[in-house]
């Protein structure tokens, strides 16, 4: 049951791939208008030309631009944007400076909110691990992996709202319309498992985050590149169960007597390649319905890792499940999982405006074991040597409070922390630094391009060289910026 | 800029230009802020681009098959096969071609009696009257709207944070599906939409049509707003040029475009044709407005504050009397209340918030029944008023379109590297060079508007103009067979596909302008009732090897019905359909679990009424950051740019909601009950009918055979079932679930939805 993945042709098909394969100009038009002329397209134009995108395995395995190990990234998404100064970024001036109103220039904050005083990180920072990495109290689990930890201090973004920071660190552009990263993975690396879906994400039971499906749309690319919402319980994906009243057997026998007509249909369009891709993709759904049931299933696991990522305690039993979950998913081949912590708005978020202590404290408490859980199943499984973990949120918080006694914290999109871990990534250290207060990224200052140029380049993709050509411009995710990160390679 | 140089000298300068480097970038840094540098980049061979050149009137050519030629396409394709050696595909079977046509022209699929009719017909213009026909129906207008609304990225929320729904935008929706079914000719179409509000005969239609330029994206809470601004115009130039001209303005934002002859000075040139324009609001509110011309809006206006000014004065007569019923005591009213009445509310004691509240209407109804004659008179007298001036200037619907609110402008600059604080030098509103070698003259501000959008619509909407007609015949054309004779139906330019067919191309387009006096309607007819759109879909083994995708045109391209088709169809197969008209939209089945992933779960979706949401899907409540899921399995098109043709793409997760999802159950169920209505209980009868009305044909012999042993074991095979889990289940209802599955299968039939 190959035939899913009928290879590619790898030649040129089209006038229009021809020239964005030679990199446009002016020297490669002329190229392609004397092959043109030729007839050299004309025998080959069928795969790209065609109306259909079905007659193409779009989601065939595709080899990376350069070997690597990483197959898999897992990003877990702190939507709501987390504080850097109580989390990854300590600043012991904040606590000479406390309760002093800032006077610097910086530019911070959002909706005219006031920029109020400074203030000390809620938690205590301490060195971790060999390394020393320091990383505050919240995360008492995931900082026992600090050694494999690799903090970007320094990232900066364009925006200090939610919506368009969202689409920003999913899909590059601040502008509503572009692919997502995960998109660009299943475009560029296709998925191992046709059983599933390339891309998944799964939202926060609060809610999705601000702009929701726009943060996994697959934008200009093909919509089989899209992110499919999982469910963390359950029937993990719409349409997945089989209709009320329906029986399992009912439900073969259904399929089976639409494939059969289909074939019989299909006679008579034998060169139809299209018709074959949709009596196939009922097999494969009639697959998934297991599969993806089964991916799901947590009875499956025994209860010494059900207990380690905190599935069953009230706390951490979301984001628990939706972790181990990530773990049977990249097992099984799904190339990209992408897990929210928050949704909704405000509090229900890590957007700490008005109390960003018990905020930070709640969404860490929620998420700080199921992670370090994640981690060392990983390690155990051995999927630790080709997945990628990326966490973060939009953007980071102010050092700043909203107001006296207030202890919220405003949006700051010019300095803050993410971290990377896993395949290909040098754990055990902090890259750039935000100045003395937090505020600004000044040293090896990072654009959030520079991290998606990173992620690509450690699944074995140029960000570069990943681009698709749309409405006269080859586009890609990093724009026209992005540098690969090298200090984070391991 | 200029490349063509290339085209002549062949490789040489081919290998020697990719040596030196691209000369298009290097002419750019020099030009950077230079306005007249950049209009000299475009070097005359520019202008011979086959599309900025005057559409010709090739002469029909002269073919052997002289009998297949029924109008002058078939002239045209034939031509070209037969240079090829090749034959046009056999006719379609009569009943594939009816359902072809139907579901083309109308998106729906010819009912039982409407085939029998057709084949009953022995007239040779049988298939001429059902064209007529079907184009004089609304559903032609309603299918119809839909391909354009693609094009003009229509949804109805903004995206972003808030997705707010965009008040009243259905209006423009109506307004295309009324500009199609009254076949508004096409320049006259294009007029309205671009400067509706500036035309001399500006009328509440043309305003709402305006709402074109409003229907993109929209980020109520910017980060950087001077860069939002640009973005908006962005959106603008982008969307225009590509519907109207197939010109990626676009791509010459932040530097001369790449491959056309475009600089960037052409893009602030129509930037600041639109810079006028602004979205009216009230903070991140966006507002409708009163849709009119500005004589009607005006009379509104003073309508309005006449309106208030008799009210005033209603009021004050009331007051008045009032003040003096108190004063004088006329009130049988306790004293204690009046006092509590006559104290303002914030200073009242909580007793007199009581009391004022027991007794307020009491004392109105006593001041009303004490008014003196005079004062009733007079009060009778402006309501009279208000009555009649509501009545000779009615309200104007209100439509979501932007407006230009003042006749004086800012000046336009040119952004350098399209950085919005980076401005260069400033720029005149104008026309892309390549097309205009001489600009035209932009008039002078009316005391309303800068004109300056009517200019351009002018310019686009003339028949001189070798793009507009041009790109209307192609995009029509592709509508009909699934591709366009130009492939890229928004890029005419250089890296778009040159015509399979230029000659035809060019025939259409002059004769769409000159004889058909750009009715879209006279169009679809000669193109309906060619014998290339006759032909059959059957492949070719020769023909297909040389020419997979059919640049030839040598059969009927196969291709698969876009969602809305898809679902309509349904509808009317199971006999739901409901056929109101026009308005606000209307909210589809979403499941529960797909609204989960949102941040308002419980506010963006109103709850499923299946009478609502059993209208055509051209009526489907878009909201781009939910698209109903059932929509966007099956490819409905991304609203955040212009789309200019669909995907068809095939995957599990569709084949899920076709097969499991609710929308499809349910469908079956209806239809399968309408079988029992229509067919009796025989099973041979009902099988027939179910093939007749979904695929428009009997069922073969084979298939009647599969269907009736499918329908007997699975009757038999729900009574097993039902029996082990000890359920009584009757022989008409395990038959009847057995017809549900059999129809949920014909929906899912592959013939269903690729229609031979």
């Amino acid at each position: 049951m190959n035939d899913e993945f009928s290879s590619l042709n790898q030649l040129p098909t089209s006038r229009r791939e021809m020239l964005r394969n030679v990199g446009g100009g002016f020297a490669s038009l002329a190229l392609v208008d004397l092959l043109s002329r030729d007839g050299f397209f004309a025998s080959r134009a069928a795969a790209a030309e065609s109306t259909s995108a079905a007659a193409r395995p779009l989601l065939a395995p595709q080899p990376p631009h350069f070997p690597t190990k990483a197959k898999h990234v897992i990003f877990l998404f702190m939507n709501g944007a987390p504080s850097q100064v109580d989390t990854f970024d300590p600043k012991p001036a904040l606590e000479k400076y406390a309760g002093k109103p800032y006077q610097g220039k910086a530019k911070v904050g959002s909706n005219g909110r006031p920029i109020g005083y400074l203030t000390p990180s809620f938690f205590k920072f301490r060195p971790r691990g060999k390394s020393g990495l320091e990383i505050s109290d919240i995360f008492p689990h995931t900082s026992q992996h600090a050694d494999d930890i690799c903090v970007i201090r320094s990232l900066q973004t364009d925006t200090a709202a939610h919506a368009s920071g969202c689409l920003q660190m999913n899909t590059g552009s601040v502008l509503i319309g572009k692919p997502s990263l995960g998109s660009w993975m299943s475009y560029g690396l296709g998925t191992e498992n046709a059983n599933l879906p390339s891309f998944v994400v799964m939202t926060d039971p609060r809610g999705g985050p601000i702009g929701s499906a726009s943060n996994w749309m697959s934008g200009f690319l093909p919509a089989a590149y899209q992110g499919t919402l999982f469910r963390s319980g359950g029937v993990p994906l719409l349409d997945l169960a089989t209709p009320p009243g329906v029986s399992n057997a009912t439900q073969r026998r259904s399929l089976d007597l639409l494939k059969q007509l289909n074939q019989r249909h299909r006679q008579a369009f034998a060169n139809e390649s299209e018709l074959n891709a949709r009596i196939l993709s009922y097999e494969l759904a009639y697959n998934m319905q297991t599969s993806a049931t089964d991916v799901v299933d947590l009875n499956k696991e025994d209860r010494k890792t059900r207990d380690a990522y905190g599935v069953d305690e009230k706390l951490t039993d979301n984001f628990g499940r939706k972790c181990l979950i990530a773990r049977r998913l990249i097992e099984r081949g799904v190339r990209f999982v992408q897990l929210y912590s928050g949704g909704g708005h405000i509090e229900d978020t890590w957007d700490g405006h008005n109390d960003c202590r018990s905020n930070h404290k709640l969404h860490a408490g929620e998420t700080d074991k199921p992670i370090a859980a994640l981690i060392s199943d990983l390690k155990r499984s051995g999927l630790w040597e080709e997945t990628v973990i990326v966490w973060g949120g939009e953007f980071g918080r102010t050092p700043t409070s909203e107001g006296v006694g207030k202890p919220g914290r405003d949006h700051n999109w010019r300095g803050f922390s993410m971290w990377l871990a896993g395949a290909g990534v040098k754990g055990g250290q902090a890259i750039g630094a935000t100045d003395e207060l937090g505020f600004l990224a000044v040293d090896e200052p990072h654009h959030i391009s520079d991290l998606h140029a990173t992620i690509l380049h450690l699944m074995g993709l140029d960000h570069e060289l990943l681009t698709y050509f749309y409405r006269g411009l080859e586009e890609r995710i990093t724009g026209v910026r992005g540098q690969v990160i090298r200090k984070a390679l391991a | 800029m200029a490349f063509p140089a290339g085209r002549e000298l062949g490789w040489l300068v081919v290998l020697l230009t990719a040596i030196v480097g691209n000369s298009a970038i290097a002419d750019e840094e020099s030009a950077e802020g230079d306005l007249a540098a950049y209009d000299a980049l475009v070097k005359p061979d520019d202008r011979e681009h086959w599309s900025y050149l005057p559409v010709k009137k090739p002469p029909v050519p002269k073919v052997t098959r002289a009998d297949w030629v029924r109008n002058p396409i078939d002239a045209f394709i034939l031509a070209k096969l037969e240079k090829q050696g090749w034959k046009p595909a056999a006719p379609a079977k009569r009943r594939e071609l009816l359902r072809r046509v139907y579901l083309d022209v109308i998106g729906l699929p010819p009912s039982p009696a409407e085939q029998q009719q057709f084949l009953d017909d022995a007239s040779p213009l049988a298939f001429e009257r059902v064209v007529d026909e079907l184009l004089k129906r609304k559903g032609y207008g309603e299918r119809w709207a839909r391909h354009w609304l693609d094009v003009v990225r229509y949804a109805e929320t903004n995206g972003y944070e808030r997705d707010a729904i965009k008040p009243s935008v259905w209006r423009y929706r109506d307004y295309v599906i009324d500009a199609f079914n009254n076949d508004k000719p096409y320049n006259r179409f294009v007029l309205e939409q671009l400067a509706g509000d500036e035309l001399t005969d500006a009328s509440s239609e043309t305003v709402i049509a305006t709402g074109f330029y409003r229907l993109g994206p929209w980020d109520d809470e910017p980060a950087d707003p001077q860069q939002d601004r640009s973005d908006q115009l962005d959106d603008l130039i982008r969307t225009t040029s590509e519907v109207f001209l197939g010109m990626t303005l676009g791509c010459a934002r932040c530097h001369n475009h790449k491959f056309d002859s475009l600089s960037m000075h052409d893009y602030y040139r129509m930037s600041a044709i639109f810079d006028g324009l602004q979205r009216p609001q009230n903070g991140r509110t966006e507002l409708d407005w009163p849709a009119g011309s500005s004589q009607q809006v005006a009379a509104l206006a003073k309508r309005d504050r006449d309106i208030a000014a008799a009210q005033a004065k209603i009021k004050q007569l009331q007051s008045a009397f009032r003040v003096k019923f108190l004063t004088d005591g006329n009130s049988s009213l306790p004293p204690e209340a009046l006092l509590a009445i006559r104290t303002e509310p914030g200073k009242r004691t909580a007793a007199q918030n009581t009391l004022a509240g027991q007794h307020t209407a009491a004392l109105e109804k006593e001041i009303q029944a004490a008014l003196p004659e005079v004062t009733r008179k007079q009060i009778a007298a402006l309501e009279q008023n208000i009555t009649q001036l509501r009545k000779t200037t009615p309200d104007l619907p209100r439509g979501y379109f932007m407006t230009e609110p003042s006749p004086k402008v800012a000046a336009s600059h040119l952004l350098l590297r399209g950085r919005a604080s980076n401005p260069g030098p400033q720029v005149q509103p104008g026309l892309p060079t390549v097309l205009e070698a001489v600009q035209p003259q932009f008039p002078q501000s009316t005391n309303r508007t800068t004109q300056r959008r009517l200019t351009l619509a002018g310019w686009v909407a003339r028949s001189e103009n070798p793009l507009t007609a041009r790109v209307i015949v192609n995009r029509i054309w592709q509508r009909h067979f699934g591709l366009g004779l130009v492939r890229t139906p928004n890029d005419f330019g250089v890296l778009g596909d040159p015509p399979t067919h230029p000659e035809l191309l060019d025939w259409l387009a002059n004769w769409f302008v000159h004889d058909a006096n750009w009715s879209l309607k006279r169009l679809h007819r000669l193109i309906l009732t060619s014998n290339t759109f006759r032909m059959s879909k059957q492949w070719n083994a020769e023909y297909g090897e040389a020419d997979p995708t059919n640049q030839f045109c040598w059969r009927f391209p196969y291709t698969r019905l876009e969602v809305e088709a898809i679902r309509d169809s349904m509808l009317a197969v199971s006999g739901k359909l409901n056929r109101k008209m026009y308005g606000p939209s209307t909210y589809l089945y979403v499941p529960k679990e797909a609204l989960d992933g949102h941040s308002d779960p419980g506010k963006i979706w109103k709850p499923f009424n299946e009478t609502e949401a059993s209208r055509r899907t051209v009526y489907a409540f878009i909201k781009r950051s939910m698209v109903v899921p059932m929509l966007e399995v099956l490819d409905l098109c991304d609203s955040t740019r212009s789309s200019e043709r669909r995907n068809v793409t095939s995957v599990p997760t569709q084949a899920l909601t076709l097969f499991n999802g609710d929308f499809v159950n349910r469908q079956a169920k209806h239809l399968a009950s309408r079988l029992q209505r229509e067919a009796a209980d025989k099973p041979n009868q009902q099988i027939e009918r179910a093939w007749t009305l979904a695929l428009c044909r009997p069922p073969r012999a084979d298939e009647l055979r599969i269907m009736q042993q499918f329908l007997t074991n699975e009757t038999q095979a729900v009574r097993d079932e039902a029996k082990k889990r000890n359920e009584n289940l009757s022989e008409t209802d395990a038959r009847q679930r057995a017809l549900v599955q059999m129809c949920r299968v014909i929906f899912n039939l592959n013939e269903f939805v690729y229609p031979n």
